[in-house]
């Protein structure tokens, strides 16, 4: 995970969320389900995200294309949680 | 007691159903609330119950399957949601209180004109008038796929066919059915499929849903709280979330999933195999009573596993009390919240005595309610 900035896959609802989880876990692509930070939360977009690690975001978009996988964005923002206080894995 | 009112609820679940439900109790969060590990504890069992839901009756996308309540619950959705002003409906005679009084609000509230294929004496139905009754502002076929009462089952494709030939939605109330029949919404071209967990599904009381083969014009029945786009002051409009708001019975889906688990490993056609055996050997055993009156179509291929009778001049009422009271058996009197077929089978005023079956019920329990009957038909 890189030190300063986080993606994170946006989604309209859970399912939709939940389901393309499942489709990284079968590609073996590590994300982690995380709440979305309150700053990319527009009107359209749901509580939860999920976070990637920049090295396989073309592989998520690759997985994404490839099952038809309903998502709102992927965003980038610095991260939030100060590493040096707080686990963030 | 012996358990014969399934068409109502079934009472016996599979043991992983209950097992589920009772796990789900101390280790679910609010599904589709939050991140930490119990809330996506219940939305993995939710979002699982949505995709095996979807699988079952070959809804196109597990989105497309919201969860309800129950069956009434979600054909108030459909009929309230998709009906509009001036909109004309062809129903049938055998439609539940469920179909019938959401349609009736609507002929007064909306001035929606319906019609209704009339049932004979035998609860049959002929489908294939349906052109006959359609009209320019003809929107939907809503149709039952089994009678309560008697058992009739309808041939949900021909039915669909007809409604694409001629640009209808065809909606389709599956409470009698669902865990009992194949349903295929694709091949059947079903537009909305509206089913409850807790009668043939074997699943519990509180769970329910619609399916749609495809994102529709759907108004949602309330608006609320979903735990996304919190700040659109607007119902989401993406499914399932258009249609859920407010907190989901997760512990309840969890046994419903668990209860598909449960017909997958046991097979449907099995299933169907077996409910119809037993009904089929109550049917032998109490037909040839003299004082007994049976109704509905037996010379169809296919039907509901259910029965329903009149013995003597007894009131339907008085018949179930004394099937509880002497032989602690436990059947459905009266109406069964489907007047319009009471009034084709002449049995308005009186109801009748219905006996419907489970795959958790035995021959033995069978053939006790059988004499029981004969007992009280020679009393």
């Amino acid at each position: 995970m890189s030190e300063d900035i986080n993606y994170y896959i946006l989604f309209d609802n859970y399912t939709h969320g939940l389901a393309l989880y499942k489709l990284l876990q079968l590609d073996s692509i590590p994300a982690r389900i995380s709440p979305t930070p309150h700053i990319l939360q527009e009107k359209v977009s749901c509580g939860m995200s999920l976070l990637i690690m920049p090295e396989d975001i073309e592989a998520v978009r690759a997985c994404i294309a490839e099952h038809g996988a309903a998502y709102h964005d992927i965003a980038a923002l610095p991260c939030q949680i100060k590493t040096d206080r707080f686990r963030f894995c | 007691m012996i358990y014969l009112d399934n068409a109502a609820t079934t009472l016996h679940k599979p043991s992983q159903t209950v097992r589920a439900i009772a796990e789900a109790l101390n280790t679910f969060g609010n599904s589709s609330r939050g991140t930490h590990s119990v809330s996506l504890s219940a939305a993995f069992s939710v979002y699982e119950a949505r995709v095996k839901i979807a699988e079952f009756f070959n809804c196109p996308k597990p989105e497309y399957a919201a969860f309800t309540l129950n069956a009434t619950h979600a054909l108030n959705i459909a009929i309230n949601g998709l009906l509009k002003e001036g909109d004309h409906v062809i129903s049938t005679d055998w439609e539940h209180n469920s179909v019938l009084r959401p349609l009736y609000r609507l002929e007064a509230e909306r001035q929606v004109s319906l019609s209704f294929l009339k049932a004979d004496s035998k609860g049959r139905t002929d489908f294939l008038s349906i052109p006959e009754y359609i009209t320019p502002k003809t929107r939907a076929v809503i149709c039952t796929h089994a009678s309560n009462v008697t058992g009739n089952m309808a041939d949900l494709e021909m039915i669909g066919e007809i409604a694409r030939r001629h640009g209808l939605l065809f909606i389709v109330d599956a409470s009698q059915s669902a865990g009992f029949a194949d349903i295929d919404m694709q091949k059947m071209n079903i537009d909305v499929l509206c089913y409850t967990g807790h009668k043939g599904l074997m699943g519990p009381q509180g769970t329910g849903g619609i399916c749609l083969r495809e994102p529709l014009d759907i108004r949602p029945f309330y608006c609320g709280g979903t735990g996304v786009q919190s700040h659109n002051q607007r119902q989401p409009e993406q499914l399932p979330t258009l249609l859920e708001a407010g907190t989901l019975n997760s512990h309840g889906l969890a046994g419903l999933s668990a209860s598909l688990d449960f017909i997958k490993e046991i097979g449907l056609e099995n299933i169907r195999a077996k409910e119809k055996q037993l009904a089929e050997l109550f049917l032998k055993q109490v037909k040839d009573c003299e004082s007994v009156t049976i109704y509905g179509d037996f010379e169809s291929a296919q039907r509901a596993p259910l029965i329903s009778l009149n013995i003597g001049d007894l009131p339907s009422g008085t018949a179930a009390d004394i099937l509880a009271l002497q032989y602690d058996i436990a059947v459905r009197p009266g109406i069964h919240c489907a007047p319009r077929i009471h009034e084709a089978l002449g049995t308005a005023e009186r109801g009748a005595v219905r006996f419907s079956f489970s795959y958790l019920n035995t021959e033995a329990e069978v053939m006790q309610a059988a004499q029981a009957v004969k007992e009280i038909a020679e009393a």
